[in-house]
C-alpha cells in the first residue's frame, strides 16, 4: 500500500474539528460537528481500500484490462451503509435539535441545562 | 416438518421475527388489546426459541447460518451460541415482562402508538448484536439498536424530559463513528471483517502493536456503550427520565449489550495475550463500581437512584472479564443473568411507587408497606440481591467475582467491590425507609388499585424468577460455565464457522477459501 498521508492527515483534522464542535455548546454545532465525525469515519473506510490511482473497478469481465490492480469492493459497500445510517442519525439529530428548539425556545446547551447546573435537588423536582 | 429448512437457519429467527411483527404493528395504526396480544405473543415465542438454542447449542454445538449462502470470509455469518443464547432469552424475557408492566400500568387507549413498534425494532438490533459473527454486521445491529432507543427515549418525553436525549445521542453518535473507524481500522490490519477469520489471523499479530491500538479503541466504543468508567455520565441522567416500563427494558438490557460485546471480542476474537488490556478493564472496572455507587448517594429519585446503581454494577461485570480466566467469565454470565431481571425488576418498582404515590421523590413517598405489602416483598427481594446478600441470586456471582480477586492477589479491587456492595445495601435501604416503611407525608395519595396491583403482580413474578436463580444457582451456573469455556475456546468458535462452509460446499477445503 502505498503513503496515504494526507488521508490520514485528513481524517485527523476532520475528527478533531468535530469532536470539537460535537462538545460545544450551541446544538447547530453539534450537528455540524457529527456530520464532520461521520465524514472523517468514512474516509478511513476509503483510506484502507489502498492507494485509488491505476485501480479499474471491481468487476471481472472478458476485456477486463490485464496489470491493473482491481479495486477492493468490501470498504465501499461498508461505506455505503455507513452514508444511510448516517443520514438517518443526522435526520434525527435534527428533528431533536428542532423540536428542542421550538418547546425551550433556545439552542444553546447552557440555557437548556441552566436549571441542573445551579444545581440542587429543587430543579431536579422540578423536572420530575 | 421444519419450515426454516436446516435448523441453522433458526439462528436468524430472534431478529427477523421481532422486525417482522413491528411492521405488522404499524400496520394497525391505533393501540388495540389485539396488538398488545400479538406482541406479548412474539415475546414469549422468542422467549421460548432463546430456551430452545440454549439447549441446543449444549448438547449439540452452536448454529451457525451464513447468511444467504456466502462462504464465511466474505458473507456475514450468524452464530447463535450458548452466550448468545442466554442473551436472547434475557432480552425477551425482559421485553415480556416490560411490556405486560407497561399493559398494566396504561389503559390501552392511552398507550403511545409508536412505542409498540419500537420496543419490537428494539429488540431486533439487539438480538442482532447477540448472534452476529461479523464486526461490521455488529456495528449494523448497534446502529438499528441506537436509533430505536433514540426513538423510543424521546416519544413519550415532555418538553423537559426530550433535552436528556441530546448527552446520550451525542456520545452515541461519537462512538458509532469511532465504531465505524475501528471496523476500518480492523479490515487494514487482518482483511476480513468475520470473527472466526480474525481470530485466525490474530495469532500472527501476537505482541504486533497495532492490534494493542486496535484493542484500545474497541475498549473505548464498547466500554461508552456499557457505560465503564470514565465513559458513563451520559447513563444516569438519560435513564431516569424515561417511562418506567422503557426505562426497565433500558436499564436491564442496554448497557448488557456493552457488557456482551466486551466479553465477545476480548474472550473470543482478541488474543489472550492482550494481558495489559485486560488490567486495564479491571481498574477501570473498580473505579466505575465506586464511582456509580457514590453518585446515587445524594440522589432523592429512586428511579435516578437506581440508574447510578447500574453504572456500579456494569464495574463487577467488567471486572471479571478483566480478571480474565473460565472462571471468572463464568461469574460474569452469571452476574450478567442476575442483574438483568433484578435490575429492569428495581425499575418497575419505582414506576409502581410513583403510580402508587404520584412521585419517585423519596422525600415525598411513603406509606407503601401498608397499601402495597407484596410490592414491598418483591423490592426486599430484589434489593437484597442486587446487594448481594446469600442466598439469592446476587450473591452467588458477587462471591465469584471476589472469590477470583482473592485468588489472582487484586486486593485493592476486592475491596473496592466490597465498599461498592456496603453502599449499595444502603442506598436500598434507603429506599425501603423513604417509599415503603416510613408513613406517607401530608398530602401524598396512597392509591392501590387493581391497575397497581396488577403492576405488583409483573413484579412478583420477576422476584420469583430470581428467587429460582438464586436457589437453582447450581443448574444456572453450569450453563453460565458451558458458555464461559464455549467464549474463551477460540479454536472451537473457527472450526464451527468454517464447519458450517463444509457443510454447503464440501468440495472446497476452509484454507481455499480465504481470498
Amino acid at each position: 500500500m502505498t503513503n496515504q498521508l494526507e488521508a490520514a492527515v485528513l481524517v485527523a483534522v476532520l475528527f478533531g474539528s468535530g469532536l470539537y464542535l460535537c462538545f460545544s455548546r450551541r446544538m447547530l454545532r453539534m450537528l455540524f460537528g457529527f456530520l464532520m465525525i461521520s465524514n472523517a469515519a468514512n474516509l478511513v473506510l476509503i483510506a484502507i481500500s489502498g492507494d485509488p490511482t491505476g485501480k479499474r473497478a471491481a468487476t471481472v469481465g472478458e476485456d477486463a484490462p490485464v496489470g491493473v490492480p482491481p479495486v477492493d469492493p468490501l470498504p465501499q459497500a461498508l461505506i455505503l451503509t455507513a452514508i444511510v445510517i448516517g443520514f438517518a442519525v443526522a435526520a434525527y439529530l435534527t428533528v431533536l435539535i428542532y423540536r428542542l428548539y421550538t418547546d425551550r425556545g433556545t439552542a444553546n446547551l447552557n440555557t437548556l441545562f441552566a436549571d441542573q447546573a445551579r444545581g440542587g435537588a429543587a430543579a431536579k423536582e422540578d423536572a420530575s | 416438518m421444519n419450515p426454516f429448512g436446516t435448523p441453522a437457519n433458526w439462528a436468524a429467527f430472534p431478529v427477523i421475527f421481532p422486525a417482522l411483527v413491528a411492521l405488522l404493528c404499524l400496520l394497525a395504526p391505533r393501540p388495540s388489546v389485539w396488538r398488545r396480544g400479538l406482541a406479548l405473543l412474539s415475546f414469549a415465542g422468542l422467549l421460548a426459541h432463546a430456551c430452545w438454542i440454549v439447549s441446543h447449542a449444549m448438547n449439540e454445538g452452536p448454529l451457525v447460518l451464513r447468511l444467504g449462502g456466502w462462504v464465511a470470509p466474505y458473507g456475514i455469518v450468524l452464530v447463535a451460541d450458548t452466550l448468545a443464547g442466554i442473551m436472547l432469552a434475557l432480552s425477551s424475557f425482559t421485553a415480556l415482562s416490560c411490556a405486560l408492566f407497561g399493559y398494566a400500568e396504561t389503559p390501552t387507549r392511552e398507550e403511545h402508538p409508536l412505542r409498540l413498534p419500537l420496543l419490537l425494532f428494539l429488540l431486533a438490533g439487539i438480538n442482532l448484536t447477540f448472534v452476529t459473527g461479523d464486526l461490521f454486521n455488529l456495528f449494523v445491529a448497534f446502529e438499528v439498536m441506537l436509533l430505536s432507543s433514540y426513538g423510543l427515549m424521546t416519544l413519550e418525553a415532555g418538553a423537559r424530559e426530550s433535552r436528556q436525549a441530546l448527552p446520550y445521542l451525542t456520545l452515541n453518535l461519537v462512538g458509532s463513528a469511532l465504531f465505524l473507524a475501528v471496523c476500518g481500522f480492523t479490515y487494514s490490519l487482518f482483511g476480513t471483517l468475520n470473527f472466526a477469520e480474525m481470530i485466525v489471523r490474530s495469532d500472527g499479530l501476537a505482541g504486533d502493536y497495532r492490534l494493542t491500538l486496535l484493542a484500545v479503541l474497541m475498549l473505548m466504543v464498547f466500554g461508552l456503550k456499557a457505560g465503564l468508567f470514565p465513559l458513563y455520565q451520559w447513563l444516569p441522567g438519560s435513564y431516569s427520565v424515561m417511562p418506567a416500563p422503557i426505562a426497565a427494558f433500558y436499564a436491564g438490557m442496554l448497557t448488557k449489550v456493552g457488557v456482551y460485546v466486551l466479553i465477545r471480542i476480548f474472550g473470543t476474537v482478541l488474543p489472550p495475550s492482550l494481558t495489559e488490556l485486560h488490567t486495564l478493564i479491571a481498574w477501570s472496572a473498580g473505579l466505575t463500581m465506586v464511582i456509580g455507587v457514590l453518585g446515587a448517594v445524594g440522589q432523592m429519585r429512586v428511579q435516578t437512584i437506581l440508574s447510578y446503581h447500574i453504572v456500579s454494577q456494569i464495574g463487577f461485570m467488567a471486572l471479571a472479564i478483566g480478571l480474565f480466566t473460565p472462571f471468572a467469565f463464568t461469574a460474569a454470565i452469571f452476574y450478567i443473568i442476575h442483574h438483568i431481571i433484578v435490575k429492569a425488576a428495581l425499575f418497575l418498582v419505582s414506576g409502581s411507587v410513583a403510580q402508587l404515590n404520584g412521585t419517585d421523590d423519596l422525600a415525598r413517598t411513603g406509606g407503601l408497606w401498608r397499601a402495597a405489602p407484596w410490592l414491598g416483598i418483591a423490592f426486599v427481594l430484589q434489593a437484597m440481591s442486587l446487594a448481594g446478600l446469600p442466598p439469592l441470586s446476587g450473591f452467588w456471582g458477587k462471591f465469584m467475582i471476589i472469590q477470583e480477586g482473592f485468588t489472582q492477589g487484586e486486593w485493592v479491587l476486592v475491596a473496592m467491590s466490597l465498599v461498592a456492595s456496603i453502599l449499595t445495601l444502603m442506598s436500598m435501604l434507603k429506599i425501603w425507609l423513604g417509599a415503603f416503611w416510613k408513613a406517607a407525608p401530608e398530602g401524598t395519595p396512597v392509591a392501590s388499585s387493581g391497575r397497581t396491583r396488577a403492576m405488583s403482580a409483573v413484579i412478583l413474578a420477576m422476584a420469583c424468577v430470581s428467587l429460582v436463580i438464586g436457589f437453582g444457582a447450581e443448574k444456572f451456573l453450569r450453563i453460565a460455565k458451558h458458555a464461559a469455556d464455549e467464549t474463551l475456546d477460540r479454536a472451537g468458535y473457527v472450526a464451527n464457522v468454517r464447519a458450517a462452509n463444509e457443510t454447503l460446499y464440501p468440495s472446497k477445503t476452509p484454507g481455499a477459501t480465504k481470498p
